[in-house]
């Protein structure tokens, strides 16, 4: 009876059994793992879809902050420039409707109507270069930026040093005018928030490389709590930067001033 | 303990006639990979009922010849299938390349129609079981069709390719019958599970005919 069960047969029928035993159990880890790792990817793939879905969110957010608060500030300037100088003028007209008006009043009012309607055409020009500079369509990006340049400094707040070596066409139109919106947005908060006294800007292209250098010595910001400002300068600025293919490094901190990069690699 | 296994085995076959049929239901309508397995049941349920007529009908002493039809024309079947779901070129080129080397076995040793033929059964497993692995890994990245299929086929060819190979224990005289009855006894075990997760694929997915597919 012992020796039967210890015969060799014997012990190789159960090694068999035991063999189908594992090779089922692997057949059930596989199917396991597999199943495991399907829903481990899953998770993950949501995960990163719902990240996305959150950085659109805050992107169009920004950029909805961004457009209401130039509403305003359009809405501002028509306001102060414009709508209230035609009131004057609607009123002298009124004026020169009456009867008894003798030829010297009217000669007088009509000078006045004179007078508004230039500041009017004036400022509706200003308000219409604002919005969309002429220069930079017709005349390119140098000449645009270096306008821009000159503007800025005839408010004789800073001292602004720059040098525009910008090769025409060295980026696509449309990133142009991204670029000179951020060089545009860069003057402007440091003109509303920065206090600074010295500006200086360099616009260079060089081979494949484009770079924007930007710095002022105002009194600089959290950069951490600027970007959770959503709609203000800085993540438009950003923004700009991802959609014109560039890089972007903002350097400041209280006390500091700001120090903008902004560099982009054309492809050859 | 016996007794259920013969039951489970009298369901298997019934189960291997049942099983084509309610397939079929959904044939039409459905992909060339659905009307592969399809086929694939009918040729299981042909194989069932031509060894049952064997051993209970013509009484023949062995039905083991009908082993090699088994499993050359199921590894065909699941080769096609798997091509219609995996999509590689290879398979065709595998299954092509499997079937000379079979040919060149059998005309070189005629005996081995009255044996199991292992060498071949365990590399037509064997190819099966990888196709079942790519799949499943192709699983991991995008939506699939027939998930429990491929684990039945999985689980059942993994753990069956063992017994399948050392069928030919049975011609061993100094082996008891009872022990060798026991390997039988699990494959008809294995076969039930697999049928099973066929018949739940067919229930969860194709059950209710597809209008607008």
């Amino acid at each position: 009876m012992v020796e039967e069960l210890f015969s060799s047969e014997i012990q190789f029928v159960n090694i068999i059994l035991i063999a189908i035993g594992l090779l089922l159990l692997m057949s059930f880890a596989i199917v396991l793992f597999f199943y495991f790792s399907r829903k481990k990817i899953i998770k993950t793939q949501l995960e990163k879809a719902e990240l996305e879905i959150e950085y659109q969110k805050e992107l169009l957010q920004s950029t909805i902050v961004t457009q209401e608060e130039e509403r305003k500030r359009i809405a501002q300037d028509l306001h102060d420039a414009i709508s209230s100088k035609l009131n004057v003028v609607s009123l002298n007209a009124n004026f020169l409707t009456e009867k008894e008006i003798t030829p010297s009043e009217a000669n007088k009012i009509g000078e006045s109507i004179h007078k508004v309607t230039s500041t009017v055409l004036e400022n509706s020009r200003r308000i219409a270069h604002d919005l969309l500079p002429p220069t930079l369509e017709k005349f390119g990006l140098q000449a645009a930026v270096e306008e821009l340049c000159e503007e800025v400094e005839e408010t004789k707040k800073f001292t602004l040093e720059y040098n525009i070596q910008y090769q025409d066409n060295f980026i696509a139109s449309v990133n142009e005018l991204h670029l000179f919106r951020i060089l545009q947005e860069l003057f402007s908060n440091t003109i509303k928030h920065s206090k600074a006294t010295k500006i200086s800007v360099s616009l260079i292209t060089e081979e494949n490389l484009l770079s924007l250098q930007y710095t002022d010595n105002g009194k600089g910001f959290d950069i951490s709590e600027a970007r959770n400002a959503r709609g203000l300068g800085m993540s438009g600025i950003e923004n700009r930067a991802i959609l014109m293919n560039a890089t972007c490094n903002i350097e400041s901190s209280l006390g500091n001033g700001i120090k903008v990069k902004i560099t982009s690699h054309t492809q050859t | 303990m016996q007794s259920y296994i013969k039951i489970i085995t009298l369901i298997t076959v019934y189960f291997s006639i049942f099983l084509p049929f309610i397939y079929l239901r959904s044939f039409t309508v459905n992909s060339k990979a659905f009307r592969i397995f399809t086929i694939y049941l009918f040729f299981i349920g042909i194989i069932q009922i031509s060894s049952q007529i064997a051993t209970k009908v013509l009484e023949l002493e062995s039905n083991i010849f009908i082993s090699h039809y088994y499993f050359i024309g199921q590894f065909i079947f699941l080769s096609i299938f798997y091509y219609k779901i995996l999509k590689h070129k290879f398979i065709w080129f595998v299954l092509i390349l499997s079937l000379l080397c079979l040919t060149i076995q059998y005309i070189f040793t005629p005996n081995l129609y009255n044996v199991y033929n292992q060498v071949g059964m365990l590399f037509s497993h064997l190819i099966i079981i990888i196709y079942a692995l790519l799949y499943l890994y192709k699983a991991l990245s995008e939506k699939i069709e027939f998930t429990l299929l491929n684990i039945g086929v999985l689980i059942y060819f993994l753990s069956s390719s063992l017994i399948f190979s050392s069928g030919n224990l049975v011609f061993n005289v100094e082996i008891p019958l009872e022990t060798t009855q026991l390997l039988i006894n699990l494959n008809v075990v294995l076969y039930f599970v697999f049928q099973i997760l066929i018949f739940v694929e067919w229930w969860k997915n194709y059950s209710v005919a597809k209008s607008n597919s």
